[in-house]
């Protein structure tokens, strides 16, 4: 499963100067100017392992992978966990230079603002992977970026709609309530979805032919 | 004689065409040419061998596995080249090196290594730089670094010039005391050469699979006139057709047909021209 792994990884290599360039831009933003844009980073990461899917679906990848040993498993495995490293890297990455620019900036880290922070933007991408690789598995790169159109225009209706008529009181009650809990709940919920998404994916793409 | 692969009966349906009961057996250490026109059903019959394609019925065994329940182990031990490019372009041959390092137990790095040597590819340069005969010995070197056992190739030689397809077709030969060969080729005279066995197929269904030996022997074309044609039973040949001047007659055996008929003239068959009166002559 390695060498798919690195497969995923060499074919963005030449991506890394663009995450090189967003992180000068993210900190001289955050240095000169007032605007934090640190979530963007993590976020271009799952969108450059995007792009991988376009090459494998161009090049013709997907059948040759499934000729190679365990190819229909360990090709989706690798998929996830190389999306999931460059969310880790990059958002440690960010953290680091957070820390750094909050440090330069007002002398102080503000350590628990910034973690919480990166927490939920590794959520927020992790949420971008658990709804988008299944659909790409499903219907391809082109396709799902459609589908994935619909399913953000449906949720935002739905979640305009859901302010509207939903009285949020006792949900306020309620996260004060787990607040405690609440860091372990997020990354329980996160783990549960990516995996949940993995089966999906991997249970579409060990029926499908090429 | 060990089968290294066996095929027995896939069917596979979509709208437009049918595999249907597809059967060969390919014995250990042989080459078997897999012959017949676009769209015949190679592809298609390759890729339920590799179980790219999922067939409706029958089944395929590999090394005596069967692939369904031993895909991991089987594919250990097989090459493969498909009939398309397979290779994400921005990839170069040190790129595929690495991954394959992680993708199979037996993968040779050296031996990697000496086939691009060989081929004169620069393991450093990016594929969309190579030209499709280049893309081809990569994907050629891919198949042969991890010492499969069974070589399982879809047009390997297409794009390649007659020098590049000479030299793969040496190496083709020089594996074989270890490897098995499934190759399919429109270059009907590269197989001529190599292949033990033949297998035709035309419009999804195997016309014959037998030693080459067998077919080139064996058959011939008896070319004749209307009145010689006449005198032929139906029974005596498999194909005939009709040119300006005569019947060419495309028979299965050459001595019972000499024996029995007062027709001097039969030439010596080449695969084209089995595949052209198979498909393009009538009954």
């Amino acid at each position: 499963m390695i060498g798919f792994i690195k497969k995923d990884l060499a074919i963005i290599k030449g991506n890394f100067k663009i995450m090189g360039l967003l992180i000068i831009i993210y900190a001289l933003l955050s240095l000169f100017g007032d605007m934090d844009i640190s979530f963007i980073i993590p976020f271009m990461s799952v969108m450059i392992m995007i792009s991988t899917f376009s090459y494998d679906n161009f090049n013709k990848w997907d059948a040759y992978s499934i000729s190679l040993p365990n190819g229909r498993k360990n090709s989706v495995k690798a998929k996830y966990i190389a999306t999931i490293l460059m969310i880790l890297v990059f958002s440690l990455l960010t953290i680091i230079l957070s820390f750094i620019i909050s440090y330069v900036n007002s002398k102080n880290i503000n350590y628990v603002e910034i973690l919480i922070y990166m927490l939920g933007t590794i959520f927020g991408t992790l949420l971008v992977l658990t709804i988008t690789y299944p659909i790409i598995y499903k219907w391809g790169v082109e396709k799902a970026r459609i589908v994935m159109f619909i399913v953000v225009l449906v949720l935002a209706i739905l979640g305009s709609l859901a302010f509207q008529f939903i009285d949020f009181t006792n949900l306020a009650k309620l996260i004060t309530i787990i607040e405690d809990y609440l860091i372990i709940i997020i990354i329980a919920m996160a783990l549960a979805m990516v995996y949940i998404s993995y089966k999906i994916s991997q249970r579409i793409f060990m029926k499908k032919e090429f | 004689m060990e089968n290294i692969l066996e095929v027995k009966n896939l069917c596979k349906k979509y709208d437009n065409f049918e595999l249907k009961n597809v059967s060969f057996n390919l014995p250990k250490g042989m080459i078997m040419g897999f012959i017949g026109e676009n769209g015949a059903g190679k592809t298609t019959t390759i890729k339920a061998i590799l179980n790219i394609i999922k067939p409706d019925k029958g089944f395929v065994k590999v090394f005596g596995l069967n692939i369904d329940q031993d895909d991991a182990k089987i594919k250990e031990d097989i090459g493969v080249v498909l009939d398309d490019m397979f290779f994400p372009e921005v990839l170069t041959p040190n790129d595929i090196n690495n991954a394959m390092k992680g993708i199979y137990k037996n993968w040779d790095e050296k031996m990697f290594q000496d086939y691009l040597k060989k081929f004169s590819l620069l393991a450093n340069k990016p594929i969309k730089t190579f030209s499709k005969g280049m893309h081809k010995k990569l994907e050629i070197a891919t198949a042969l670094a991890h010492h499969p056992k069974l070589l399982i190739l879809d047009e390997p030689t297409s794009g390649l010039d007659p020098i590049a397809r000479a030299e793969v077709i040496d190496i083709f030969q020089s594996i074989l005391n270890d490897c098995s060969i499934l190759l399919s080729s429109h270059i009907t005279t590269d197989l001529e050469h190599i292949a033990d066995y033949i297998t035709f197929i035309n419009d999804g269904e195997i016309l014959l699979s037998k030693t080459t030996n067998e077919l080139l022997d064996n058959y011939g074309i008896v070319k004749c006139n209307t009145a010689d044609f006449n005198k032929i039973e139906k029974k005596d040949y498999l194909r005939y057709k009709k040119s300006k001047y005569e019947y060419e007659v495309l028979i299965e055996n050459k001595k019972s047909f000499k024996a029995k008929y007062d027709i001097t003239t039969i030439d010596k068959i080449t695969l084209d021209d089995l595949m052209v009166l198979m498909i393009k002559g009538e009954k």
